[in-house]
């Protein structure tokens, strides 16, 4: 029924000195599905999961669907954790928690959702480059605003994951499964351990940093909302550190303009860059000379330190994705700009 | 034509843009806006040709109704669907073929075949002497990145010695083709070779093939960050993209100085230097000419005894 079916009695014994995690109810079994795109790190957390449960001496089977994953596909994996597991898949209506790296895939897989499960999802959206074309419009509009499906968590995880995130930008997992930590009860060290084995070595203190935030957040969130995830959360109810406004969450995300100009400045080269088309390879950040631009956390490129540009036009021609573009002014309309 | 596409370009560009031109020279008017982004990876250097060829392309053309891009099956193939030209997406390996006889039915065109080094050298392998042999009026952009990136990174016959990809799990044992000198050897009239490292250089090497009379080849050296750079550990697409700077002897001012090959070690999965620029040019009459085909290009050589002797054939 609970943890002490673990045969190393040192652990038992770290456990109980973990202050008040030792005293919840430790869960048995349980089904989880965990969703979003390629590179999110699903397999990975789903990984760290099965490992936590396998050091808790608990039976686990894992199958997840991938493929075509690099270009922005689906990923899915189903985690079933119990004294004895037989079958690897999940039926609808079966998953005690959906862990959602992605707001869409999440929402997509909730039919997967126990009634009373609860589902951590993160805000943030990776359109797949299928549906790119209707960004160019801004014509997608963003569910939250219609409130959340009952069940549902909203994570908004960089902003949770706070330093980490700066650090690490693939580390929503780790902040979703903080928050899963809490409801699945397993030791605290358990998932620290299975984080430190799982992720790559320099990626771990940032991971645990992550994890911590993430079970914190959701312990403040049960608390100011009575714990029950649902209908009854709107958009604006989704908490954010002290510190990080939603405006300038959006400044920097998503919600930005497609287009960011320099102010024409007479005779300065001017920087154009196509938010929707840049996939964050980094290569104008590594060829300009002048060290102009940057990547900002959602990996889109923008020009930071634009006054040093020179207009040599490197990251306009050797960016794969068209996304950069150099406009100087043309003799005749020189004088006319600035002066 | 472009009237979709203008409105699209206006959004982005308006406001601030007024006098000003771009420095890449690049318009994109010439983009099927509505495919955009493309499909291709992070820092692929399919991309930077792609560009490349649309800043000639806006320089050289009005407007591309009188260019056809005929490609095949493959990543690089994939980036015609990005150019709004005429263009044909073929069988794997059979675009010189469908190139052929689009040239022949329609000689007024301009015909660009762009193809990578699966399609173009090992499915199509036999495609690519015969045309070059042939000596059609059409010009071959073969873009290689030294792996098939598509179909989730087997080895191609461009692969290096040493190199691991997911069919040489120990290294590749066999030695890759040069694809410019097998060109050449089976009568290409223009040979060259770029990079995607290299943008101005590919624009004015494409500018080129463009211009030349016959069969004119251009290998572009290109990178495949998720496959090739990936399990070779050569890093990310600005890593792979600055590595391709190993180059800098082999440029010239005439872009055709020939420097000489390193020899590669097996075990030791390094990209060969390989010449730039132009590699070999000659006359010779082209196919339709051979055949009497009114309409093309000529290419000023000597041959109309060949035109006669297929009329006496003909009765």
């Amino acid at each position: 029924m609970t943890v002490k079916t673990i045969d190393q009695p040192g652990k038992l014994v770290e456990q109980a000195g973990d202050s008040k995690e030792a005293n919840e109810p430790a869960v048995s079994q349980g089904n989880l599905v965990l969703a979003g795109v390629g590179g999110q790190g699903i397999i990975m957390a789903s990984n760290i999961i099965s490992l936590a449960c396998l050091e808790s001496g608990l039976d686990v089977k894992k199958s997840e669907v991938h493929g075509m994953s690099q270009r922005g596909g689906t990923v899915v994996s189903h985690v079933r954790f119990g004294h004895e597991v037989h079958s690897v898949m999940l039926e609808p209506k079966q998953a005690e928690w959906i862990i959602g790296l992605e707001w869409e895939e999440g929402l997509r897989f909730l039919e997967y959702l126990k009634p009373g499960g609860v589902a951590f999802m993160s805000t943030e959206r990776r359109i797949p480059p299928t549906a790119f074309a209707d960004r160019l419009g801004g014509k997608i509009d963003y569910a939250l605003g219609a409130g959340v499906p009952r069940g549902v968590v909203p994570v908004d995880t960089y902003a949770v994951a706070g330093e980490a995130a700066a650090e690490r930008p693939v580390i929503a997992q780790t902040v979703l499964l903080g928050a899963l930590s809490v409801d699945m009860g397993l030791s605290q060290e358990t998932w620290r351990e299975a984080i430190a084995a799982t992720v790559p070595p320099k990626a771990v203190q940032a991971n645990l940093i992550a994890f911590e935030n993430g079970r914190a957040w959701y312990e403040r969130w049960k608390k100011t909302t009575g714990s029950k995830p649902g209908s009854s959360i709107k958009a604006n109810d989704i908490q954010r550190p002290e510190g990080v406004s939603p405006g300038a969450f959006r400044a920097g995300g998503f919600n930005g303009p497609d287009v960011s100009v320099k102010d024409w400045r007479g005779g300065m080269p001017r920087i154009e860059v196509l938010r929707d088309w840049c996939k964050g390879c980094n290569i104008c950040v590594i060829v300009c000379p002048e060290r102009v631009l940057s990547l900002d956390r959602f990996d889109i490129v923008v020009a930071s330190e634009p006054d040093r540009c020179t207009a040599c036009g490197l990251c306009a021609r050797l960016c794969p994705d068209m996304a950069i573009e150099i406009w100087v002014d043309t003799p005749a309309h020189a004088g006319t700009g600035g002066e | 034509m472009s009237t979709v596409m203008d409105t699209d370009t206006d959004t982005a560009v308006d406001g601030a843009a007024g006098g000003s031109v771009a420095i890449t020279g690049r318009e994109k008017r010439l983009l099927r806006h509505a495919m955009m982004p493309h499909m291709l990876c992070p820092g692929c250097g399919h991309g930077i040709v792609l560009d490349a060829m649309l800043s000639v392309l806006s320089e050289r053309y009005e407007n591309l109704d009188n260019v056809a891009f005929v490609a095949g099956i493959g990543c690089s193939s994939r980036i015609i669907g990005y150019i709004d030209a005429c263009t044909l997406h073929t069988a794997h390996g059979r675009p010189l073929s469908f190139a052929t006889g689009l040239k022949l039915a329609r000689p007024d065109l301009t015909v660009v075949v762009i193809t990578g080094d699966g399609d173009g050298l090992s499915i199509g392998g036999n495609h690519l002497i015969h045309a070059a042999r042939r000596n059609v009026d059409l010009t071959c952009v073969l873009l290689n990145n030294e792996i098939y990136g598509m179909t989730g990174g087997q080895a191609a016959p461009t692969t290096v010695l040493g190199a691991y990809t997911s069919t040489t799990p120990l290294g590749n044992t066999q030695h890759p083709f040069d694809a410019a000198e097998l060109a050449k050897a089976a009568g290409a009239t223009f040979v060259a070779r770029s990079q995607s490292y290299r943008p101005q250089v590919f624009g004015e090497l494409f500018s080129q093939a463009l211009d030349h009379v016959g069969f004119s080849f251009l290998e572009v050296m290109s990178d495949c960050t998720e496959y090739f750079g990936r399990i070779n550990r050569f890093g990310e697409g600005a890593d792979m993209l600055m590595g391709q700077a190993r180059y800098e002897p082999s440029i010239d001012a005439d872009l055709a100085r020939i420097p000489t090959v390193e020899p590669v070690t097996i075990k030791q999965p390094v990209r060969p230097v390989l010449p730039i620029g132009v590699l070999h040019r000659s006359s010779r009459l082209t196919l339709e000419e051979t055949l009497g085909i009114e309409g093309g290009r000529s290419s000023g050589v000597a041959g109309g005894k060949v035109d006669d002797a297929v009329q006496r054939m003909n009765g």
